[in-house]
């Protein structure tokens, strides 16, 4: 970029670093590319996520936005330096370790920025407030966490203890220290974009400014040569140019061909030396674009141009589930709510871009790459670049985030393609502009909903409509399509049931997976209706949600008996808070002024796994000769704890505390398939592959020793011990043959969640388990002004069995966060909100304070009667908000988000 | 990322000479350039990094009372220091209602005066834009798009300004002092900025080559120290850009406003100082009913363009609020979220 390069005086926590850079590089930059200190994260590269914040001076700031220069001369501290000890060694300190302790980093890729901002401020304030810890904090973005774990953290930091360590079978249920937060807080987590050879090629994509246009490529030949630099495009493809995570519906180019379908989509990729690249201007890329009339309205694009050829009505999939008859149910009701809702396009915002790295190893593409399901990834890299699915190599890197988006491949098939055309290792970032451009998004919906119930109460019939704007391409629209029909009733008793979906081609954003498929939507218009019956038969709201709420044995809308049923437990768990709660909003309100208050409540259920689709995962544990204990634990870790909750299950099936377990993660050469991160699927299907493959090995243990259940096993050097009350045994490790997987002794289990498919109406055993829970929101409302503050949320989630408390609080915390912005803040919009200072969603000033609640109703099918939770906590969130917001102000808000003029315009309707 | 010469000169004098040639670029704390710059909305040939120029950074107290601030004065700086947040309190709650302590720690005060606008189609080099590229048009004209300008706005352009600590600064009566190659002169910050027009290209009143050096508080300004408060409506609680916001500034005398000071921002393309609304304040009993009337009198010649109606009520609004808060008294203390409207409701229920 620039023309001189002279060298820059850098001091990095505490050691001179001269570095010869161009001086208006970004810190951020050198730091990383330089000097290799990778900890310093970068999310947005524009000031607004504050995750790559060192200490200059002792001052927070953006590494991102300082110019390498102003730095010169400066002390600056990077998260490194936070584990170097007085003496040059290298431990953890009290921050660090409160970090671990309170569960405050899940991902880990604002946690760098989380501790630097933190340890500005107990550099002024030993013992600092919540309010100070807070607007220490403000600057950092977090998507996991919802901030609470981070900010207990910070204001613990000077209460230095040590977490608890379960001996042999006290695993699950104990609140374990993630097994892999080391790394999370020490800067040495290896994201995506944290880990590359010397000399490896760098990967930049040429991106369609237009939401369609057809285009042709100028003489890229005449372009690259002079800049040193070669082009691919789909021409180069040497597979199937398309990709797709359910491949009958696979419709997605890796690199359009001839024409772009939306705002963002790759039509080239330029792979360069990393300096060339540095400051290769795409601007006059040769290609000549033709606008076309973009489709951008989903209820209008039945008759519109066609998105994609192959599917000339715009309609990607419907779904439906029937029971009964709604329309008699409905007829025969003593009161009829009707309720609209639509809701926008959500971003994921994941702290971490899309980043990875491809390589040859021999005649093997191996690709390292943020992602929630390699196996997935591995067959669609496969099939683009026309690949045995065995030539193609699948490590995941760290992933700092991911909640639905990084189940579609991104740029592992241009990093594939990059790396086998020129032989190298090739790596690729992307800015935040193109991820959110060009990746995933949260479907909007445009929802009806009538629902009805008899004049005591019950529910007699409910008809359900959704369109759901899908994008361009197909991604996870047929999955939203059908698990909204079976879950839009909520967790409630609805006979007479008609739910009917359909999702629409647009030249919007991709539409895809986002913690809750479609749910969340649905949850909004059913809740609604829910509260216009409450207010009509002249019930509390809680009250009439108890009434419905299904119950142990009873039947749901697709038919299924179902076990295990939390809900009412959850909802009752609610009522003390809700009672004084309705007190306290009374009397408030009572006092006048323009701030009025109001509660609000909503259900969630969720069934964890495929929708009637197998699943399976497989979990293979086995012991060295050397008597080391390894889990290969395949479920993809994106923060939510399955690197910690799968060996705590494993551990107590074996018999063996967790701190013998040596963990392999998921990699596609070396670790069998556990599926893909999603659908809350990971502590159900892959937590039951674990129990089964702990009792399988702990079975051929005390056979080889003929002990008794009871027995104890314990791991020396070389051999097994084995007690019972008969006395102990030992198994010589090195008397036994190792296997082709180079264990002595090796279980490998199975499992996959009996379901059963789906009739013509949806009827059947779609998953095998579900989640439940509840929530109550607190807002105030400001009648002139249109804003809302949500005071409080108490969450009542049943988990069946809590694994692990601490990282089950962080999966309720991080999922009201998501629903609080999708409520009150979140719209996508493209060309608009291409960042994360025009797209916003909540800071540590949004949250409320959060009451968790955690119930356990086992269930039948769930390891030692565990359920999902990760989706589940979000789903909730943004009904009550609204249900709260009515309370408060009488503004029925049905469109998403509710930002104040939306309030504001509700409220004038509301007569208020 | 074009290719750029990058300069660091040690003197004023230096600066302006490299400052004036085409294409040049001031940088400061870089927390707008460089991200413009990032985005391609902003593509200077030379960039000249005033960081190091002497003196800037420091604030001086004046003789008569009044504050002298140098341009490179940090915001975090200023607005932590007690006297200058005890005597101009609605400046420091405006510079700490704003951005992220990362950013505040960078931002340099005469680099807020600088900063572009947020409007996301200016910072989009693939959209038209004329405040970006003069004749280009404007993207934003006809969208239904709930953050455009109400005042002041054109057909060429209807962006806002960003700036908080700006609102402060026109209701409290700044003047910018500016160097330049024909030497010193002081602006007033009311006229600092420009109205688009036909021209919005040109953002500032600076002639090529020119740079904030200072701003001076006038004696007079402190006078509202009492009864002084910045509110900001915003999309979240905090680290966002006003949707509006309005400094409010009050000298009350045996209970009747002596003086009103008031300000929008998130209104128009720059800071919106209302004279009427303050001449209508002058003489009246600090009550509810003069506050509406005043603030809605300040929005009179407010226009809409498609989805940002709501707006021109909303600001009467924050206006009469800001000035209902402000004729309260200032707080004992920095509220723990600067600016915000939550203010019936503790950060943490």
């Amino acid at each position: 970029m620039n023309r001189a390069v002279p060298m820059i005086r850098l001091t990095v926590n505490g050691a001179a670093r001269p570095v010869a850079a161009d001086p208006a590089r970004r810190l951020s930059d050198v730091l990383r590319e330089d000097l290799g200190l990778t900890g310093t994260k970068v999310g947005c590269d524009a000031g607004d996520c504050g995750a790559c914040t060192v200490l200059i001076d002792g001052a927070p700031v953006c590494a991102c936005l300082t110019p390498a220069a102003q730095a010169e001369g400066c002390e600056i501290r990077t998260v490194e330096g936070l584990s170097q000890t007085a003496e040059g060694g290298a431990a953890l300190g009290a921050l660090q370790r409160a970090f671990l302790r309170h569960g405050a980093a899940q991902c880990g890729i604002c946690t760098p920025g989380m501790l630097m901002a933190a340890t500005a401020l107990l550099k002024e304030v030993a013992t600092p407030t919540e309010d100070q810890a807070r607007a220490a904090l403000g600057g950092v973005l977090c998507r996991c966490t919802g901030y609470g774990r981070i900010i207990a953290a910070v204001c613990d930091a000077g209460r230095d203890m040590v977490g608890p360590a379960p001996s042999a079978g006290a695993a699950v249920g104990a609140a374990l220290e993630r097994l892999d937060g080391l790394p999370k807080v020490d800067g040495t987590e290896a994201f995506g974009a944290d880990l590359w050879p010397a000399g490896a090629l760098v990967v930049r994509a040429v991106r369609a400014p237009h939401p369609a246009a057809r285009f042709v490529f100028g003489d890229l030949i005449d372009w690259a040569g002079p800049r040193q630099v070669r082009v691919f495009t789909a021409a180069d493809i040497a597979g199937e140019n398309r990709f797709g995570v359910i491949p009958p519906f696979a419709d997605q180019p890796a690199l359009a061909e001839g024409e772009a379908r939306l705002r963002g989509e790759a039509i080239a990729i330029v792979v360069g030396e990393a300096e060339v690249m540095a400051t290769l201007d795409l601007d006059d890329f040769p290609v000549i674009w033709e606008p076309l009339d973009p489709v951008t309205d989903p209820e209008a694009a039945a008759g519109a141009r066609a998105v994609l050829a192959a599917r000339p009505d715009n309609v990607l999939t419907r779904g439906r589930v029937v029971q009964g008859d709604a329309a008699v149910g409905l007829a025969g009701a003593a009161h009829v709510a009707e309720a609209t809702a639509r809701t926008s396009f959500v971003e994921h915002a994941y702290i971490e871009p899309e980043a990875g790295l491809a390589w040859l190893e021999g005649d093997v593409l191996a690709i390292r790459a943020c992602t929630q399901a390699p196996v997935m990834d591995r067959d669609d890299v496969a099939r683009v670049l026309g690949l045995a699915p065995g030539k193609v190599r699948i490590i995941p890197s760290a992933v700092g985030g991911g909640f639905g988006s990084k189940l579609d491949v991104s740029l592992q098939p241009l990093i594939g393609l990059a790396a086998l055309k020129t032989g190298r290792p090739c790596r690729m970032v992307y800015s935040r502009t193109e991820s959110m451009q060009s990746t995933t998004k949260r479907h909007p919906a445009r929802m009806r909903a009538r629902i009805g119930a008899d004049a005591s109460g019950r529910i007699c019939g409910m008809d359900f409509e959704g369109t759901f704007d899908t994008g361009a391409y197909a991604s996870w629209g047929p999955t939203v399509a059908n698990r909204v029909p079976v879950h839009a009733s909520g967790p409630y008793r609805t006979p007479n049931y008609r739910a009917e979906t359909v999702a629409m081609h647009t030249n919007n954003p991709v539409a895809g997976a986002f913690r809750g498929f479609g749910v969340p939507q649905a949850a909004v218009v059913q809740e609604a209706a829910y509260d216009d019956l409450a207010q009509a038969l002249g019930m509390d709201r809680l009250a009439f949600r108890r009434l419905n709420a299904l119950a142990e044995g009873e039947r749901s809308v697709c038919g299924q008996e179902m076990r295990g049923v939390g809900i009412g437990a959850c909802l009752d768990a609610l009522t003390p808070r809700w009672e004084a709660a309705l007190a306290e909003v009374a009397e408030f309100n009572a006092a006048g002024g323009t701030v009025k208050r109001g509660i609000g409540v909503a259900s969630c259920w969720y069934g964890c796994g495929n929708t009637a689709l197998p699943n399976p995962s497989t979990v293979r544990a086995g012991i060295t000769r050397d008597g080391r204990l390894v889990l290969h634990q395949g479920a993809t870790d994106i923060g939510q704890g399955s690197n910690t909750v799968i060996p705590q299950i494993f551990a107590d099936a074996l018999g063996v505390a967790v701190a013998e377990i040596a963990l392999v993660g998921p990699d596609t050469f070396l670790t069998p398939d556990c599926g893909k991160t999603s659908a809350s699927r990971q502590t159900v299907v892959t937590g039951n592959a674990a129990l089964r493959a702990g009792w399988a090995l702990r079975a051929q243990i005390l056979a080889r020793t003929n002990r008794g259940d009871d027995a104890r096993i314990t791991l020396a050097p070389g051999k097994l011990l084995v007690a019972d009350r008969t006395g102990t045994a030992e198994i010589a490790l090195a008397d036994l043959a190792a296997g082709a997987q180079g264990y002595v002794l090796m279980a490998e289990e199975s499992y996959d969640p009996p379901t059963e498919p789906l009739d013509e109406n949806g009827q059947g055993v779609p998953y095998a388990v579900y989640g439940y829970g509840a929530h109550l929101a607190e807002v105030a409302v400001d009648m002139m002004l249109g804003t809302v503050k949500v005071g409080r949320i108490t969450a009542a989630h049943d988990l069946g069995r809590v694994v692990n408390p601490l990282l089950a609080l962080g999966q309720i915390e991080g999922g009201i966060a998501q629903g609080l912005g999708m409520a009150l803040m979140e719209e996508y919009v493209p060309g608009r909100t291409e960042n994360l200072h025009d797209y916003l969603i909540p800071t540590t000033g949004d949250m409320p304070r959060i009451d968790p609640i955690l119930i356990e109703v086992p269930d039948p099918k769930g390891p030692l009667g565990a359920k999902g939770l990760g989706e589940h906590v979000l789903i909730p969130t943004a009904p009550a908000i609204l249900s709260a917001i009515r309370h408060a102000s009488g503004a029925r808000v049905t469109h998403l988000p509710a930002l104040p003029h939306r309030v504001l315009r509700a409220i004038r309707e509301a007569g208020r | 990322m074009k290719s750029f010469d990058y300069l660091r000169p040690e003197t004023l004098a230096d600066a302006i000479a490299a400052g004036g040639a085409p294409g040049a670029a001031y940088l400061a704390g870089g927390t707008n350039l460089v991200d413009l710059m990032k985005t391609g909305a902003a593509v200077p040939d030379r960039i000249v990094d005033i960081t190091r120029l002497p003196g800037l950074d420091r604030w001086e107290w004046l003789d008569d009372g009044g504050l002298r601030i140098g341009a490179l004065v940090r915001n975090s700086d200023l607005a932590h220091d007690v006297d200058v947040a005890q005597t101009f309190p609605a400046m420091a709650e405006a510079l700490l209602s704003g951005a992220s302590g990362q950013l505040r720690n960078a931002a340099t005060v005469g680099g807020n005066l600088m900063q572009a606008t947020r409007c996301p189609f200016f910072a989009d080099p693939t959209s038209s834009c004329n405040r970006r590229e003069a004749g280009s048009g404007c993207a934003a004209q006809g969208l239904s798009a709930r953050a455009f300008a109400v005042l002041g706005a054109s057909e060429a352009c209807i962006a806002t300004h960003p700036s908080d600590f700006c609102v402060a600064l026109a209701a409290l009566g700044a003047m910018v002092e500016v160097a330049g190659p024909d030497g010193t002169r002081a602006v007033a910050l009311t006229d600092f900025h420009r109205l688009p027009g036909a021209a919005p290209q040109t953002t500032t009143v600076l002639k090529p080559g020119e740079l904030v050096t200072a701003i001076t508080l006038p004696a007079a300004a402190a006078g509202f120290r009492r009864h002084a408060r910045y509110l900001k409506l915003r999309d979240r609680t905090s680290f966002a850009f006003a949707l509006v916001s309005a400094a409010a500034m009050l000298r009350i005398e045996d209970g009747i406003i002596a003086e009103a000071r008031l300000a929008f921002g998130g209104v128009a393309a720059k800071p919106w100082r209302a004279l009427d609304a303050e001449a209508a304040l002058k003489g009246a009993r600090p009550d509810a009913d003069a506050f509406a009337t005043a603030a809605a009198r300040a929005l009179e010649g407010a226009a809409a363009t498609a989805g940002n109606g709501f707006k021109i009520p909303l600001a009467a609004r924050i206006g009469a609020r800001a000035l209902t808060l402000a004729a309260a008294g200032t707080p004992a203390e920095m509220p723990v979220l600067p600016g915000s409207v939550h203010l019936g409701e503790p950060a943490h229920a």
